[in-house]
């Protein structure tokens, strides 16, 4: 959806940047939105990380954009364990459409792949 | 506006986390070493209190639905009861926010002490959302065939949601700094039991769907035999993500994030989640 919706507004990112955690990603405030990510995919206890990628995130891009960016994350930790739990499937149409996009993001050897 | 439960009223946001962490382990159970399982978990066991130093705007219809959601991960559901679906939710959230959950291969209920003496639901079900809610990317279709039979699908789909759900809440609480929900004392009241007329085997789920199978994405149809499960959980996708019918709208935004900056923070959490679809 990342590659889609980048081609379809015509920004031009870096999946490889994404897929290391750092770099330019070639989006407004994405080193606070990445950084606010990566702490966010954790949901334990240790929140020194989260606290003070959330901070940079709101002091950044503002406080709504940091509620939004936590409630898409939210959204993935939901999204993730219902494909996971269910065994969902790409169509092998789907498959071949995203082959650059898993080439460039390495998740070609997730065990999670089916 | 969101109101923080605690103690606030200083200026400037961001709070203090009075945790004092404690990572002392356990390696007898197969965690890593230095990790100690959580014996019996008590939602209001897993995190300390935060001190808010103010308030934050947050969506009506964000906190609306996802309140909803909490809500009713104690109140009697299609296949469980109330009481069993708190003592699931409480596993899940157990689960997934251990800094050290016990491995995969290793079943909660293979721990002695681990899990309650006195559970509601079966073991089988506290080892299932255990597994769901903390290991979710290394499940086989094979382990889903034995929890299909130890538990029915129809059921093991609702587990499912369970997971979900607490994810959910849990991860936004999380991120956005605010203290986390208690789940609430359990609803009497018997499941629903109710099964659609249509369900039928799928090729892009494991899991029975609705039909006609495979016409829509597999995460749109992964739900669709536990119809209180699907609105509720599309329900929330509307309110944390975007709205369905806005989804092939590449342009749309709330004002906040655009949509690259949206599918950004959408695939960073797949990817650590190492979640392939």
């Amino acid at each position: 959806m990342l590659s889609w919706s980048s081609q379809q507004s015509e920004t031009e990112i870096d999946l490889a940047a994404l897929a290391r955690g750092s770099g330019d990603v070639g989006l407004p405030h994405a080193k606070e939105l990445l950084r606010f990510a990566t702490t966010a995919a954790r949901l334990d206890d240790d929140l020194t990380q989260m606290n003070e990628a959330r901070q940079a995130l709101s002091a950044a891009a503002g406080e709504a954009m940091m509620i939004d960016a936590a409630a898409v994350a939210a959204n993935f930790h939901m999204m993730t364990r219902l494909a996971d739990g269910t065994g969902a499937r790409f169509t092998p149409a789907r498959l071949e459409a995203s082959a650059s996009t898993i080439a460039i993001m390495g998740t070609a050897d997730m065990v999670s792949k089916r | 506006m969101d109101v923080p439960d605690s103690d606030f009223g200083s200026d400037g946001w961001g709070f203090e986390s009075l945790r004092t962490h404690s990572k002392s382990c356990r390696a007898n159970a197969g965690a890593d070493p230095g990790c100690e399982p959580n014996a019996r978990f008590h939602a209001s066991d897993r995190w300390d209190r935060f001190r808010y130093r103010a308030f934050m705007d947050v969506r009506a219809d964000l906190l609306d639905v996802q309140r909803s959601a909490w809500d009713a991960l104690t109140r009697p559901g299609t296949w469980w009861t109330g009481p069993q679906r708190a003592e699931l939710a409480a596993t899940a959230l157990a689960a997934m926010t251990s800094a050290c959950p016990l491995p995969p291969w290793t079943a909660p209920s293979t721990i002695a002490g681990f899990l309650a003496d006195d559970l509601i639901a079966p073991a089988a079900a506290h080892d299932a959302i255990y597994r769901v809610a903390a290991h979710a990317a290394t499940l086989t279709e094979t382990w889903y065939e034995g929890m299909r039979v130890a538990l029915t699908d129809l059921a093991y789909v609702e587990l499912v949601a369970i997971a979900c759900n607490v994810a959910a809440v849990v991860a936004f609480r999380r991120a956005a700094g605010f203290e986390p929900w208690e789940l609430s004392p359990p609803f009497d009241g018997e499941p629903t039991r109710t099964v659609p007329p249509d369900l039928v085997d799928a090729e892009m789920n494991w899991v029975r769907v609705t039909a006609p199978a495979d016409e829509k994405a597999a995460v749109v149809q992964a739900f669709t035999s536990v119809p209180a499960e699907l609105d509720r959980l599309w329900t929330l996708a509307a309110a944390q993500y975007i709205p369905n019918l806005e989804m092939v709208d590449p342009l749309w935004t709330r004002g906040t994030l655009s949509r690259p900056q949206t599918e950004l923070v959408a695939a960073r959490i797949s990817q650590l989640r190492e979640c392939f679809y």
